[in-house]
C-alpha cells in the first residue's frame, strides 16, 4: 500500500482549526492549560519544590492529555452536530488526512501551553538538546495514540451527550492516575503494567528517565510505539468513514 | 447521470430505509421530494459514497459506488442535512479546507474561494466567524462550497430547511448560480417546482412518482380537493382537516354545500401518500 498523504489539507486544518482559532477561542486554551498549571502550583506547593520537575515534565504530557481529552468532544461535535466529517468524506482525503489534519490542529492549539512551559523549564535549566527532542518525540507519540483513542470514541457515540460521560472516564485513565507529576517508581510493578494500557504511563516513564529524575525503562519505550500505532490502526478503523 | 439497481438499505435497528429502489435520475437538476424519513437522507448518502448499502448498487455518470469510491469522490460534492458550518472559522477558511481536501493547490483554492463568495454574495463576511453569521448567511456559505468545488454532480440534501422566506429565495438564487448536475432534496413544494426540471417523490423508502410537475400529478388530472371541517364518510383525515378529490365539473356543487375546494399542487400528493403532512 503506497501511503498518499494530501499534506495541503492537513496543513490547512492545523493553521485555520489549530492556529487561527487561538485567538478566536481563547477560553479554551486557558482551559486546557489549567490543571497543568493547578498541579504545577500545588505540587511545588507541596512537596515544597522537591518535585517541581515532575510538575514541569508532567506538564508537557499533561497538555497533551487534556488536549486528546477536549478531541474527544470535538471530534464527536464535528461528526454528529456539524456533519463535518461526512462533508469532508465525498472529498479527495481519505481518514488517515482527517485524523493527521485534526491531529496538527490539536498540536497546534495547544501551543500556547507548551511554550510556557518551554519557558518554565529553561528557566529551571532542565533542557538539554538531546532531552528536549526526546519530550517532543514522546509528546507526539501521545498525540497520535490519545487522540486516536478520542477518535474511536467519537466513532462509536450515537449521541454528543453520551461524550461528555466517556470523557470523564477517560480523564481519570488519560491524566489523572497515571505517572504523569509524580515518580513512576512509587507505584508497584504490577499496578505500573496495568497502567500502562494508557500511553500516558509510558510516555511519563520515558520522560522522568530521559530527564534523569527516575531510571530509564527501555520496555516501555516500546510500549509506547506499540501503543502509538496500535492506537491509531484502532482509531483509523473506529472513525466511521464510510459507514455500513 | 445516475442509475440505481435495486438499492436496499437496512439500518442497524432493522429499519428498511430504501426498498429495493430502481431508478434513472438524467436530468440537470432534480429533486427528492418526500415526507420526513421517506429515505431521501439514506439515498444521497449512499449514492454520495458516505453510506454503504445493504444490497444492490448505483452508477453514477457510468462509475460503480461499491467499486469507484475514490472516483467517484473526485467528481461529487455533497452538503449533508443539518450541516452547519465550524463557529471559529470564516467564510474563506472553510472554502480553503474543503478545496484543499479536493486536490486544490493554495493559489487556486483561494482564486475560486473568491469567485464563489462573490457568486452568492458572502465576499464581505468572508472574514467573519461563522458564528457571527445568519441563519440563510450559513446555508449560503455551503452552497459557496460547492459551488467552488467546480463538481460535476452536487447533491444538497434539504439545502433550505428552517430558513425563513426571504432567506430561502438568497439561497436558490445561489443554488441557481451552480452550473454542475444537482440532485437536492426537499420537502418544499416550491422548492422543488423552481430549483429542478425532474421530481421524484418518495415515500417510506420508494420511489413513488418520478417525472416534471405535471407528470407526477397526472393522477389528479382534471379534479380539485374539497376540504371540510367535519368528519366524512371515506374522505383522507390530514391534520385537522377532512379531504376528498373529485372531477372539476362537480365542484361547483360542493362549493353550493359549502365546502372548500383548491387547485392541486404538488403538496396533494403528501396528502394522497403519506398519512399527515409535518410542518
Ligand atoms: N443511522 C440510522 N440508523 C437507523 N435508522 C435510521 C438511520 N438514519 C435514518 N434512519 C431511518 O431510516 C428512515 C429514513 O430516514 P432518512 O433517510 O433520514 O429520511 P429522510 O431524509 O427522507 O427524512 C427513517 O425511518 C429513519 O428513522
Ligand atoms: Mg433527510
Amino acid at each position: 500500500m503506497v501511503l498518499k498523504l494530501n499534506l495541503r489539507f492537513i496543513f490547512a486544518m492545523g493553521l485555520y482549526y489549530g492556529l487561527y482559532t487561538i485567538t478566536r477561542g481563547f477560553s479554551y486554551v486557558i482551559a486546557s492549560m489549567s490543571l497543568p498549571l493547578t498541579m504545577l502550583f500545588l505540587i511545588g506547593i507541596i512537596s515544597r519544590g522537591y518535585l517541581l520537575k515532575y510538575a514541569v515534565i508532567g506538564g508537557f504530557i499533561s497538555l497533551i492529555s487534556t488536549n486528546a481529552l477536549s478531541s474527544a468532544g470535538d471530534a464527536s461535535f464535528l461528526r454528529l452536530e456539524l456533519k463535518f466529517q461526512d462533508l469532508m468524506v465525498t472529498t479527495r482525503i481519505t481518514r488517515i488526512d482527517y485524523m493527521l489534519g485534526l491531529m496538527l490542529s490539536y498540536l497546534f492549539f495547544s501551543l500556547p501551553g507548551i511554550i510556557i512551559y518551554a519557558i518554565i523549564g529553561v528557566v529551571l535549566n532542565l533542557f538539554t538538546a538531546f532531552r528536549a527532542l526526546a519530550l517532543f518525540l514522546v509528546m507526539l507519540s501521545l498525540l497520535f495514540s490519545e487522540t486516536s483513542l478520542a477518535f474511536m470514541i467519537a466513532g462509536m457515540m450515537k449521541h454528543i451527550r453520551n461524550v461528555w460521560g466517556i470523557v470523564s472516564i477517560l480523564s481519570i485513565i488519560l491524566s489523572v492516575i497515571p505517572p504523569i507529576f509524580y515518580p513512576y517508581t512509587y507505584l508497584p510493578r504490577y499496578v505500573l503494567y496495568v497502567l500502562s494500557i494508557s500511553p500516558a504511563t509510558p510516555g511519563s516513564v520515558i520522560a522522568q528517565g530521559v530527564f534523569g529524575m527516575q531510571p530509564l525503562n527501555y520496555t516501555m519505550l516500546i510500549v509506547l510505539i506499540a501503543e502509538t500505532v496500535i492506537y491509531f490502526v484502532l482509531g483509523m478503523n473506529f472513525i466511521k468513514w464510510r459507514e455500513d | 447521470m445516475i442509475e440505481i439497481f435495486g438499492l436496499n438499505k437496512i439500518y442497524e435497528n432493522r429499519v428498511e430505509a430504501l426498498k429495493k429502489i430502481t431508478a434513472r435520475i438524467s436530468k440537470k437538476r432534480t429533486a427528492i421530494i418526500g415526507r420526513n424519513g421517506a429515505g431521501k437522507t439514506t439515498l444521497i448518502r449512499i449514492l454520495s459514497t458516505q453510506l454503504m448499502p445493504t444490497s444492490g448498487y448505483a452508477l453514477i455518470n457510468g462509475l460503480n459506488i461499491l467499486k469507484d469510491e475514490d472516483e467517484i469522490r473526485k467528481k461529487v460534492s455533497c452538503i449533508p442535512q443539518e450541516a452547519r458550518p465550524v463557529g471559529l472559522l470564516t467564510p474563506y477558511e472553510h472554502i480553503l479546507i474543503y478545496l484543499t481536501a479536493r486536490g486544490y493547490s493554495f493559489k487556486n483554492a483561494s482564486e475560486e474561494a473568491r469567485k464563489a463568495l462573490k457568486q452568492v454574495n458572502l465576499w464581505e463576511n468572508r472574514n467573519t466567524p461563522a458564528d457571527e453569521l445568519s441563519g440563510g448567511m450559513k446555508r449560503k456559505l455551503f452552497v459557496a462550497m460547492a459551488l467552488a468545488s467546480n463538481a460535476e454532480l452536487v447533491f444538497l440534501d434539504e439545502p433550505t430547511t428552517g430558513l425563513d422566506p426571504l432567506s430561502r429565495l438568497e439561497v436558490w438564487t445561489a443554488i441557481k448560480g451552480l452550473s454542475s448536475e444537482l440532485v437536492l432534496t426537499t420537502h418544499y413544494m416550491e422548492e422543488a417546482q423552481s430549483l429542478a426540471e425532474e421530481l421524484i417523490f418518495m415515500e417510506s423508502g420508494t420511489i413513488i412518482k418520478q417525472g416534471t410537475a405535471e407528470e407526477v400529478l397526472s393522477e389528479f388530472g382534471g379534479k380539485v380537493r374539497i376540504e371540510s371541517r367535519k368528519p366524512e364518510e371515506g374522505w383522507k383525515r390530514v391534520g385537522g382537516l377532512y379531504i376528498n378529490y373529485v372531477d372539476a365539473d362537480s365542484a361547483q356543487e360542493y362549493i353550493k354545500l359549502g365546502y372548500d375546494v383548491k387547485q392541486i399542487t404538488l403538496e396533494d400528493l403528501f396528502f394522497k401518500y403519506g398519512v399527515e403532512i409535518e410542518s
